[in-house]
């Protein structure tokens, strides 16, 4: 597969705080890849540095096999930078035709791609606006488009659907997820259940360091655990009635109706049919089944 | 390369081509209008009156003010002493905000994916600069509207005169845009780079002047403060003024470079 992008060793500083220390990974071409950890963590500043914003303050880090910032990204490379807003003068149609040109469209080609990535986050009706007459959330998604021009190879995503009313941020997803086949998106977002929709591969920052058992999401430790969402109220006996199906080792009650359910793979590689047969068989009602644990069990409960 | 030119360009659109470029450009016209039809036309119906008068020469020449008899026509004598102070005013204004609320607002970052921060620095001065060119070919014309207008022809000595002013008076303003430049890279806003730019304009020199009291060599150092030639300059004419061009352009140079040192450096 090939490499997007690298880190090795890297590390920033701002005066005595480490925003990230020692961060090392490699991004390769392919699914969508989560950047999570709690405010603070250096999820932007990560982001910041691969998009060449800012300078490391120690370590390597490599993009298109040049250096961020540097000529080797432009049109492959692109981001929603964090709070980052349009030239208040201009309409926000002349100013992505602008980027568009200086990524090497023409004239009308460069307004054609305008409105072909204005379309996609459904903006089409706002191009001859300019930024100040757009609410935050057309803002958002105007700066989201200009990330999509040229269909560039990585893009990094820097809380994209923050501000965004749950119909847009829905499509966003749908877009992300049909582009993900010529684009690589690094998502950076504190809405854990929207990532889990979208990505395979977790980057956890913490402090910023990087945590090693989030590197892959899929471990095999993964596949002997079911995760049970059962609707309000309908889940009497639940321990004792699970106890009776073939492979089960245990239960756990996450939430209020939310259940980590452990089980034996070997001794019952269906046992998530087992358990749905015994779900109808006792009329409950389950809003989800997931296999593994959720992403938000992963990276923040301690097993 | 076309990268930095299309930087450039936008530069020049936004001025010349936006509504919100053309209000400043049209209040800039304005003002100039004002400026020539009184003060200007005035001291220039008064070095024609000087011309007839035999006397003339040597009054002028008294009060510093010998070579403008030498230009081809008074007007671009009155122009010369006039524009010579205030363009770099003007342009010290016009060029504060080349990166400095870009990059505040974070419109930088959107600019930075698609070109190298070399480009969009140097992109930006030569934009802005053409700009200024602009505007002193647009007062310039007027002189020469003027001069056609008093005397009915076009001569070639006018002509002259005209490249000759519009080309010393660039390089004279580029200087104080490659300031602003550096500074827009430094601060944070407009406002922040002309506060600085005077300040330092002033401190350096009064520092300067300060220290060559007690060893001369340091006053070489004036050299590198813009505008340091405006005096000398205001008393050449024609050709002559091409002599003191190499000041503007070593200031032009260092002080660029200084600029792309901290805009490679700097957190966008």
């Amino acid at each position: 597969m090939t490499t997007l992008a690298s880190c090795q060793d890297l590390s920033k500083s701002y005066g005595n705080n480490k925003a990230l220390d020692q961060v090392s990974f490699e991004i390769t071409a392919g699914d969508p890849v989560a950047l999570v950890g709690p405010n603070g963590a250096g999820k932007t500043t990560l982001l910041s540095i691969l998009s060449g914003f800012i300078r490391p303050s120690a370590g390597r880090v490599t993009v298109f096999e040049g250096a961020p910032g540097g000529k080797k990204t432009f049109g492959k490379l692109s981001a929603l930078p964090q709070d980052a807003r349009f030239d208040p003068r201009l309409t926000v149609r002349r100013q992505l035709a602008f980027y568009a040109q200086l990524q090497g469209f023409t004239g009308k080609a460069a307004l054609h791609e305008v409105d072909r990535v204005l379309e996609l986050v459904k903006l089409e009706q706002l191009i001859y606006e300019k930024p100040e007459a757009l609410s935050h959330g057309m803002g958002k998604r105007a700066a989201i488009a200009q990330a999509l021009i040229g269909t560039p190879e990585l893009v990094l995503l820097d809380e994209p659907t923050a501000g965004l009313d749950p119909g847009n941020a829905r499509h966003l997803r749908q877009v992300i997820s049909n582009l993900s086949d010529q684009t690589t998106f690094i998502i950076s977002s504190h809405n854990l259940s929207e990532l889990e929709k979208l990505c395979h591969n977790v980057l956890f920052l913490e402090q910023g360091r990087l945590q090693p058992q989030t590197e892959q999401a899929s471990s095999a430790q993964q596949k002997s655990y079911l995760t049970l969402l059962l609707a309000n109220g309908s889940a009497e006996g639940l321990a004792e009635k699970l106890q009776l199906l073939k492979g089960f080792v245990s239960v756990e009650q996450k939430q209020k109706n939310e259940y980590l359910i452990k089980y034996d793979a070997q001794i019952a590689p269906m046992f998530d049919q087992l358990l749905l047969r015994c779900v109808a068989d006792n009329g409950w009602e389950y809003r989800q089944l997931l296999k593994g644990k959720s992403l938000e069990e992963k990276l923040f409960a301690q097993s | 390369m076309t990268r930095l030119l299309l930087v450039a360009q936008q530069e020049i659109l936004r001025q010349f081509c936006r509504p919100r470029g053309l209000l400043s450009v049209f209040t800039l016209l304005l003002l100039w209008y004002l400026i020539l039809r009184y003060p200007m036309m005035s001291a220039i119906d008064m070095v024609y009156a000087g011309q007839e008068n035999e006397m003339a020469d040597s009054v002028f020449d008294s009060l510093g003010l010998g070579s403008v008899m030498l230009w081809s026509a008074p007007e671009f004598a009155v122009y010369w002493r006039v524009v010579l102070y205030l363009f770099p005013v003007l342009a010290l204004v016009l060029t504060a905000d080349q990166t400095a609320s870009d990059r505040e607002r974070g419109t930088l970052r959107f600019l930075a994916l698609r070109a190298s921060r070399d480009e969009i620095f140097f992109g930006r001065f030569i934009g802005f600069t053409i700009n200024l060119l602009i505007l002193i070919l647009l007062t310039l014309l007027s002189i020469v509207i003027v001069l056609v207008w008093r005397d009915g022809s076009m001569q070639y000595d006018y002509l002259n005169s005209f490249f000759i002013i519009s080309l010393n008076l660039w390089l004279v303003v580029m200087p104080f845009a490659a300031l602003m430049a550096l500074l827009s890279a430094t601060v944070n806003s407009a406002r922040q780079a002309i506060l600085w730019a005077v300040l330092a304009c002033i401190l350096i020199t009064g520092l300067l002047n300060a220290l060559a009291k007690f060893w001369a060599p340091l006053e070489v150092l004036s050299v590198l403060i813009p505008g340091v030639q405006l005096k000398p300059l205001a008393g050449l004419a024609q050709r002559e003024v091409f002599s003191l061009a190499h000041i503007p352009l070593i200031q032009t140079v260092v002080l660029l470079a200084g600029g792309r040192y901290v805009m490679s450096r700097r957190a966008l």
